[in-house]
């Protein structure tokens, strides 16, 4: 983990604490100094007692300074909660920031749990930075003003004092360090448990149907022991810390108060003054607050570094320029090639010139690099060599908003946001009217099922389990809503595999011959041959290179082409690995096209 | 009803009271320099030092330093005697919250609970924090305050006047605040929640942010509750100048007052090393462990009850008002089962006037259904998506109960198996294969753990997945469920449930992912064992194979063999009559 870059991000997130950290510095500030003043003004007041002062004036003066303490640790409290909540919100809200900029980027680097565990836990954690830095310079200041006043009521008590200080040192220097280690080894088993309850989650039909929900439950909380051990482990470097600490700073007491003692004997120094020592020496050996704060200090450092290492990685970057008026959504690549983590080509040198207001396929076997092709040409994914342009604008230029009025996309596992069906049919940047939201859902077959809901259009997502057709039936309602007013090119990423052909025929009408958006240009990736066949032009790709562009039926003639849409004779020929892949090849042979499936 | 957090802390009392014990008695000897402190210094003044006896001093002071040795030694094994507590206080609340969600989710029949993750990795670690602090800070400050107040009566009783009465005064204070603070804490921990659910959706759906070109939209949306958990943490603070008062009056104010007090004292024979060992014992054992208590309970302690709460009515498996409407009613319960283990004798499956909707208002989705397979027939059940295939193969399968009506296995009512009985009776694979991370083998003895590697080789072969077996590395491997494709996880899905021996198996678009060969050598894997077979047909094909087939279209349904349907089913002549043009060739 990059602790600099963690340490650069809590300083701008104490920054970002803005007047309320100043408040607090100054609360804090002054609370030290009174902090430093007390034992001298109580030794005073006690040997005013003994006779050796003005009682009234030093017993004004003592309460004069507890109430002060009592104010400024109020204050100090108050500012540092304030500061710590505002740092914790501007990091929130600039994590949140960074992953939407990252958006399909980061849901392929981090699981949405661990996700979730960043922006809200560890930000709550590295968000108590600014009390943390703080009180991690203001109790330095005790100590130091403790050791002075221990040289001005006798420079043997300081001599005394600063003989025993070295321990101390290495004591809070030792704790830090294991602490940061222990902490990191900590939260990663942590986050070990929380993904695998979010597998077993999204398995729940399975494990309901099986009876298993115990020995999931088992399996989830598999790495408890190790987070067990992990968490004994803090404490033990606790207990030792806390230990040497209840030794070292009692006896450097008792070393003093036998100096002040012999001075006591010798007349040298006052009761007044030996109780003063006293309490300098606690003061002075204000570790185990140190040590709090050195703690907290530690956490917020190993909480910001998992902020910071996302935050870190790059967003791409969008462009101000618009797309030329009345273009019909031309798509070109041209020389576009994307590597995978490991440096193989993804897709290989793509050259593809797209016509505008067309249909065009985009076929081939499973990892061949269909989904990727499609995700370029949104810029849900952006190549590393080569370009991809939209009605002749190259798309790194274009402007996002822009972008995203003109391209549109349907998957085939849509995830869906908002919160009633309305919301998550016209989710996005705009809000679409009623009669705009049921024209999508009519047209992607979505209408008849949400009027049979309790609300409606109005029904709440959560309170309604939609099953896999439904859901894709919905977000592509959402995608046809988007691509209504301004739409240049509609994606759609294998939209029908969860739909039954009856459904998926009605749909296709709304996107060929006389259909609101049959004037699209449309980039459809299929596993279909008919939908191949109903295509103006198909796109074949094999192993992340074009292997051919044309119409289905003069692509037919070659087998290898045949081949794609034929399941393999072991019939388990999808065994490559591609997660956003899915080979739900429906075979058919069928060159002609039947004028209805797309 | 879950329990309350009071509860349950008490009841982790009562459970590890050993522990507790152990705690308490090691905490005593940690208190040993509080109780000896003010009083040793009180005589090292009095009867060494202003009494010209060098020696003496340092004796008593001697006398100090052993105390605090001891003390420290009581301070480790405190500290380890804690670990102890609240070490295994966590383990219970992850167990909780693991068990609590998934049941609860099991019960909904979806996993409805995305923030239960958060709750795993914030609140318990909160929780598990707050607890050790609040353990730490009470069980400290008792013992001290007891010690303190000891040590001054020693010294003089009269001294205990000036500091019982404040210190009184100020944990009256105090606890008269806890309420309120309580509150304002469970509006932190509640907004913090409200984060947590956003985020989640957001989460898992970036790529669709992304698409929809809504990242302003969520920002907005998300950010308005970031707002709100910062003006709800600074409602909270606004407190705690009231537990900072609190602290004032009982902690500080016995100082001033000693010290006022202080000529009436000496003039009433009370000596200098007295009144020196009585500020000791207040400024330097009870202030600390005072403000300690404060803001230990203060802080640490609302937290504590309010994420225990939270924690608590999440993990309640049976929480009501969580059922969605159209969730399932609950599996059978223990007070419906028949005492005598009885097993379905074999794969018949009967249906008598089951009617089910998913609530009280909506149309059913399944009226008045009959229906009589013989054990072994290969049914399929085909219609338009939403026409309830998969509630049927639920309420087939026990996992749903009907409103109406009811469904019989091998000729034993579906309502009286329990949970290991009805698992032992059918298999059902959902559409979503789940596969866990662990070894190949786990996966696909996961229904049958008695399986062998013959038996393994055998279901794999019959299911067609040599060669992915083959790609991850044979049985022992360890499988990563993120790096296979749906297709390949459907595979290890089919395998899984071909081996246990069955009379009924479900398909519930189990083989969506697969291609159509690779779904036909499936599919007749399964029919090729006595077992009856219910398919819910992703594809067309999979009906022409079966022996029987049921067309569902909302309540009605048609059965029938696929010849009688082609006559007379206009609907399934026109599910047909689509792929027709598609697939001509695919039944052969």
């Amino acid at each position: 983990m990059d602790r600099r870059a963690a340490d650069r991000l809590l300083l701008t997130a104490v920054r970002r604490g803005g007047a309320w950290g100043g408040a607090q510095a100054a609360a804090s500030l002054l609370l030290a100094g009174t902090y430093v003043l007390l034992p001298a003004v109580m030794g005073r007041s006690v040997d005013a007692v003994l006779g050796r002062g003005d009682t009234g004036l030093w017993l004004t003066l003592s309460a004069v300074t507890v109430a002060l303490l009592v104010v400024c640790d109020t204050a100090d409290d108050y500012a540092g909660a304030v500061a710590n909540a505002r740092c914790t919100a501007w990091l929130r809200h600039t994590l949140l920031g960074h992953v939407l900029d990252l958006g399909a980027l980061a849901a392929r680097r981090h699981t949405p749990g661990d996700l979730v565990a960043r922006l809200v836990g560890n930000t709550a954690r590295a968000g108590s930075a600014p009390s943390g830095l703080v009180w991690a310079v203001t109790e330095l200041l005790p100590p130091v003003g403790a050791v002075v006043a221990l040289a001005l009521i006798d420079p043997w008590l300081c001599l005394t004092f600063v003989a025993g200080l070295p321990l101390v040192a290495l004591v809070v220097r030792a704790f830090v360090r294991d602490v940061s280690d222990l902490n990191d080894r900590y939260f990663a088993v942590q986050g070990r448990i929380a993904s695998r309850l979010v597998d077993a989650l999204t398995g729940i039909r399975t494990i309901t149907a099986a009876g298993t929900t115990t020995r999931e439950a088992e399996r989830v909380l598999g790495p408890l022991p190790e987070l067990h051990r992990h968490g004994l482990g803090m404490w033990r470097a606790y207990a030792r810390v806390s230990a040497r600490d209840a030794v070292i700073v009692p006896l450097l007491e008792v070393a003093v108060l036998a100096v002040a003692g012999l001075g006591l004997v010798q007349g040298r120094i006052t009761p007044g003054q030996m109780l003063a020592a006293s309490g300098y020496v606690v003061l002075a050996t204000g570790v185990s607050s140190l040590v709090t704060s050195m703690n907290r200090l530690a956490f917020a450092r190993a909480t910001a570094g998992r902020i910071a290492e996302v935050l870190g990685e790059p967003t791409g970057a969008y462009g101000g320029a618009r797309l030329p008026r009345g273009g019909g959504g031309r798509l070109e690549f041209r020389g576009v090639t994307v590597r995978t983590a490991e440096g193989d080509a993804a897709l290989d040198g793509v050259d593809l010139d797209l016509p505008a207001g067309a249909l065009t396929a985009v076929v081939g076997r499973s990892g061949s690099g269909k989904s990727l092709l499609a995700a370029l040409a949104g810029r849900l994914a952006d190549p590393d060599e080569g370009e991809v342009r939209l009605d002749g604008v190259p798309l790194y230029d274009v402007d996002r908003a822009e972008l995203r009025r003109a391209v549109a996309y349907g998957f085939e596992r849509p995830v869906l946001l908002g919160e009633t069906f309305t919301d998550a049919i016209g989710f996005g940047p705009r809000t679409p009217g009623g009669a705009e939201i049921r024209a999508g859902a009519v047209a992607a077959r979505a209408d008849a099922f949400i009027r049979t809901m309790p609300e409606g259009y109005g029904t709440l997502l959560t309170g309604a389990p939609l099953s896999g057709g439904e859901n894709q039936r919905i977000g592509l309602a959402r995608a046809f809503v988007q691509s209504a007013p301004h739409g240049r090119l509609l994606v759609l990423d294998d939209v029908a595999a969860s739909l039954d052909t009856v459904t998926e025929h009605h749909i296709s009408q709304a996107l060929t011959g006389t259909g609101p958006l049959a004037g699209r240009a449309r980039l459809v990736v299929t596993h279909r041959a008919s939908t191949a066949a109903g295509a103006h032009l198909v796109v074949w790709l094999d192993a992340g290179r074009v292997r051919g562009v044309g119409t289905h039926r003069d692509l037919w003639a070659e087998d290898g082409y045949r081949a794609v849409f034929q399941p393999d004779s072991e019939g388990d020929g999808e065994a490559r690995s591609e997660p956003d892949q899915h080979p739900d090849l429906h075979t058919q042979p069928a060159p002609e096209y039947d004028g209805g499936v797309w | 009803m879950s329990p309350r957090p009071g509860a349950l802390l008490r009841s982790t009392l009562r459970t590890r009271r050993r522990e507790f014990v152990r705690l308490t008695g090691w905490s005593l000897v940690e208190a040993v320099p509080a109780l000896l402190s003010g009083w040793l210094v009180a005589r090292a003044v009095d009867d060494g030092f202003l009494a010209d006896r060098t020696a003496e001093g340092l004796g008593w002071l001697g006398l100090l330093a052993c105390a605090v040795l001891v003390g420290a030694w009581g301070t480790r094994q405190a500290t380890l005697q804690l670990a102890g507590v609240v070490e295994p206080f966590r383990d219970d609340l992850v167990t909780l919250v693991t068990t609590g969600t998934l049941h609860r989710s099991a019960r909904v029949g979806q996993s409805a609970d995305t923030a239960g993750v958060a709750r795993l990795t914030e609140q318990v670690e909160i929780a598990r924090e707050s607890y050790g602090a609040v353990v730490l800070f009470v069980q400290s400050f008792v013992v001290t305050a007891v010690s303190v107040l000891l040590g001054l009566a020693a010294l003089d009783p009269a001294l205990l006047l000036f500091v019982v009465p404040p210190l009184a005064a100020g944990l009256a204070l105090f606890l008269m605040a806890l309420r309120a603070m309580a509150a304002r804490q469970r509006a932190v921990v509640l907004a913090d929640e409200a984060i947590a659910e956003q985020v989640s959706t957001v989460a898992g759906g970036l790529r669709d942010v992304t698409a929809c070109g809504a990242e302003a939209t969520v920002r907005r949306r998300a950010g308005a509750r970031i707002d709100e958990a910062a003006s709800a943490a600074r409602a909270l603070a606004g407190l705690t100048a009231l537990r900072t008062a609190a602290l004032g009056v009982g902690g500080w104010l016995p100082i001033v007052l000693i010290l006022a007090g202080a000529p009436w004292l000496v003039r009433d024979g009370v000596t200098a090393g007295a009144i020196l060992g009585a500020l000791t014992y207040v400024a330097q054992g009870l202030q600390p462990a005072l403000r300690g208590f404060v803001q230990g309970l203060g802080g640490s302690g609302l937290w504590l009850l309010v994420t225990l709460g939270r924690i608590l009515e999440a993990a309640d498996p049976g929480a009501a008002g969580a059922a969605p409407p159209r969730a399932a009613t609950p599996p059978p319960t223990a007070t419906a089962q028949t005492p005598g283990g009885t097993l379905p004798r074999d794969g018949r499956v009967e249906l008598h006037g089951v009617t089910f909707g998913y609530a009280p208002s909506a149309e059913p989705v399944v009226r008045d259904l009959d229906l009589s397979l013989a054990s072994g027939t290969h049914l399929a059940v085909v219609g338009p998506s939403g026409a309830g295939k998969s509630t049927l193969t639920a309420l087939i399968a026990g996992v749903l109960e009907p409103q109406v009506g009811q469904v019989d296995l091998g000729g034993v009512p579906v309502r009286a198996l329990d949970l290991d009985r009805l698992s032992r009776s059918r298999v059902l694979i959902p559409q979503e294969a789940y596969v866990v991370a662990g070894t190949l083998r786990e996966n696909l003895a996961y229904l049958h753990p008695a399986a062998t590697s013959p038996d393994l080789d055998a279901a794999v072969r019959a299911i067609g997945a040599g060669a992915l077996v083959e790609r991850l590395g044979g049985y022992d491997a360890q499988v990563d469920p993120a790096l296979l494709s749906a297709g390949e996880r459907q595979l290890i899905a089919l395998v899984r449930a071909l081996l246990p021996p069955a009379p009924l198996v479900l398909l519930d678009e189990a083989t969506c992912h697969l291609d159509p060969a690779a779904e036909a050598v499936a599919e007749r894997a399964f029919a090729g064992r006595p077992a009856t077979l219910i398919v819910c047909a992703h594809r067309i094909s999979s009906a022409s194979r079966a022996d029987l087939v049921l067309v569902m279209d909302g309540p009605r349904c048609r059965l029938g063999t696929h010849d009688q349907l082609l006559a007379d089913c206009a609907l399934y002549r026109d599910l047909i009559g689509h792929w027709d043009q598609m697939a001509t060739d695919v039944r052969r």
